[in-house]
């Protein structure tokens, strides 16, 4: 999510544009397509992706500013970008508002009035808006970006403690994590009875082991060895969880096909990130990280790069996302729901984040270049352009 | 979700280019045979019908179980079940008692199992649930350890069990996530072996046969149109308990 820095590992921008199409299709609900993503062959899905990826990165960017120009810069530095995603999530709210606010007052359906309470916050918006401004309030596919900002909150605690030593992190971090697990805290949220749909408390485990990860100090010889150390454990875990899975999705729709395991492992929480969801995605996180190099051919080809733009420009992309997942929704469930419109919503809805990356990146780089004397004469680029 | 969401249309173009004259004729609840497979039994159900003593079907729910939209107790879904399966099983005497109280989520309704169900001394509940718990955003977890817990309590008295999933309407598709609570259902039916009588999918199939369209008729229509899907699900019901207890 922050900005791009000279000696940038591409692979990071590459998963996570990756992950934020995955988020849009997943968001998408009915949709063929969200047979083809991560949560169809895993037990985590692209929220982890997501997650990790920006705890690596923001490690790698603020430990580089922290080295350069200091804790306060560092931690300022932070701060604004944690503003930035409020501001985004706001706005995003706004939209639901006006969503939401549409489908109540023009609703007719008898056999709906009495349970379609969805707009019960409209009947006290003194106390919705109030709580939405403090995160409390997060209805579906809001949910993500309260969390991310909680983890930017605490993350220049977390950058100087890496600083000192990883283990002054990772336990703390790791403990809260386990208390979660083995005593379910959640977060309240509103309305009353609420809870924070991705628990900070669990979450912060993967963001933090992301940023351990990504560490500027962390010496490369130690992360070599440990993978190399973890790599046929992470080999049989992701090979297990993948096969166990996948019989479940093959299982949902051909119920002949026997679901391995269902009965002893459904449902795995998401909320509190499982285990079951953790372990296999840190099983592929080792896979990937060996398996596709820094320098891999494929991340400067002509296919990888609108994606790893849409990496590059997470936050814009990822609000359009969900604005978009939204749309689909809309026109799915209002016109038509066969198939042929699902492809085609998936299609827009991809076309549309990678140009509006492309735009976002044209304007940076239109920010960044310096102000320019007019090279030629006016006159003369006239006679040129004819 | 799965292959029923784009088969559904699928079918129903076919349907509508090869049978124009029959669908005059056909009974207006019709829906595609892949809606109707029933694979779970209801033995105990079974049992007393064969033996022809009179059966106690509870039908706890929500909102649409207690029928109000209709106007009339009798137009709810549970007394249109009792009339159509009283017309296939004449030799038994059949009450479907209406346990619908709106708004509350499945744990609110399996805390009232005991005052509600049990004392009813029924042979096959009808468990119609889930939507407050999506209005709600209930956690799909505690979604499911609720059926989990009602199905066995209901199980463990030698009873017997069907879920009734959502409703379907057009205008709340776009704001209430429905699909993970349907999949939910879907799912604990399937590992308990309980029929999960999909109505999510019924009405939408209606709804995309325009068979009622809210944002089209007066507001005292409504009601009418209310009552005439109610009198289908109720029929449909009926069919696939016929089915289960063959």
């Amino acid at each position: 999510m922050p900005e791009p820095s000279t000696q940038r590992d591409l692979r990071l921008d590459f998963f996570r544009g990756v992950a934020l199409f995955l988020i849009f299709i997943d968001h998408v609900p009915e949709n063929v397509l969200s047979y083809f993503t991560l949560q169809a062959v895993g037990f985590y899905d692209a929220a982890e992706v997501f997650i990790f990826i920006s705890g690596f990165t923001a490690a790698l960017v603020y430990g580089a500013r922290l080295a350069s120009k200091g804790a306060l810069y560092a931690t300022a530095q932070v701060l604004r970008r944690a503003w930035q995603l409020y501001v985004a999530h706001i706005f995003l709210f706004v939209i639901f508002i006006a969503e939401v606010s549409y489908t109540a007052s023009t609703f007719k359906n008898p056999m709906y009035n009495e349970e379609m309470r969805v707009a019960d916050f409209l009947d006290e918006p003194h106390i919705a808006v109030v709580k939405a401004l403090l995160l409390e309030f997060q209805p579906t596919f809001l949910d993500i970006l309260p969390m991310y900002i909680v983890m930017l909150l605490i993350f220049p605690v977390v950058l100087l403690g890496m600083q000192r030593h990883w283990l002054l992190v990772l336990v703390p971090s790791a403990l809260v994590y386990l208390a979660v697990q083995l005593l379910g805290i959640a977060v309240p949220a509103y309305p009353e009875g609420h809870v924070w749909f991705f628990n900070p408390l669990a979450w912060q485990f993967l963001f933090v082991a992301g940023a351990l990860l990504g560490n500027p100090n962390m010496p490369g010889q130690a992360t070599a060895t440990m993978l190399r150390l973890a790599y046929p454990f992470a080999l049989v875990i992701f090979a297990a969880a993948t096969i166990i899975k996948l019989s479940w999705t093959i299982h949902g729709v051909w119920e002949p096909f026997p679901g391995l395991l269902l009965k002893v492992l459904w449902p795995v929480n998401k909320n509190n990130l499982s285990p079951l969801r953790l372990v296999p995605f840190f099983a592929l996180a080792v896979l990937v990280a060996l398996w596709v190099p820094r320098n891999a051919r494929f991340l400067s080809s002509a296919i990888a790069r609108p994606l790893i733009r849409c990496g590059q420009q997470s936050l814009e992309i990822f609000c359009l996302g969900i604005l978009l997942s939204a749309l689909g929704h809309f026109i799915l469930s209002e016109y038509d729901s066969g198939i042929i419109t699902q492809l085609a919503v998936n299609a827009a809805g991809i076309l549309l984040m990678l140009l509006t990356a492309r735009m976002i990146d044209w304007y940076k780089r239109m920010d960044r270049m310096p102000a320019l004397q007019p090279a030629v004469a006016p006159g003369r680029q006239d006679r040129m352009a004819r | 979700m799965n292959l029923r969401f784009w088969l559904v249309p699928a079918l129903a173009a076919v349907g509508a280019i090869i049978t124009p004259a029959l669908r005059a004729e056909q009974s207006q609840c019709e829906v595609p045979a892949e809606l109707m497979q029933v694979s779970a039994t209801l033995p105990h159900l079974a049992e007393r019908l064969r033996a022809k003593q009179p059966v106690n079907i509870v039908a706890i729910g929500g909102a649409s179980t207690k029928g109000a939209a209709a106007g009339s107790p009798d137009l709810a879904y549970p007394h249109r079940l009792q009339l159509a399966l009283a017309e296939s099983f004449p030799d038994s005497s059949i009450t479907v008692i209406n346990k619908g109280v709106p708004r509350q989520s499945t744990q609110q309704m399996l805390e009232r199992f005991a005052s509600d169900v049990m004392p009813e001394d029924p042979v096959l509940v009808i468990w119609e649930t889930g939507i407050a718990d999506a209005v709600r955003g209930i956690e799909v977890d505690d979604f499911a350890a609720a059926l989990q817990n009602g199905i066995d309590e209901i199980k463990n008295r030698a009873i017997d069990i069907v879920l009734v999933d959502m409703q379907f309407s057009h205008s709340t598709a776009a704001v209430i996530d429905f699909e993970r609570y349907l999949t939910t259902v879907r799912r604990v039916g399937d590992l308990n072996e309980v029929y999960v009588f999909p109505r999510f999918e019924m009405m939408r199939y209606w709804s995309e046969q325009n068979m009622f369209n809210f944002d089209e008729v007066a507001p005292e229509e409504r009601a009418r149109l209310a009552a005439k899907v109610y009198d289908c699900i109720g029929r449909k019901l009926a069919k696939a308990i016929r089915v289960a207890v063959q």
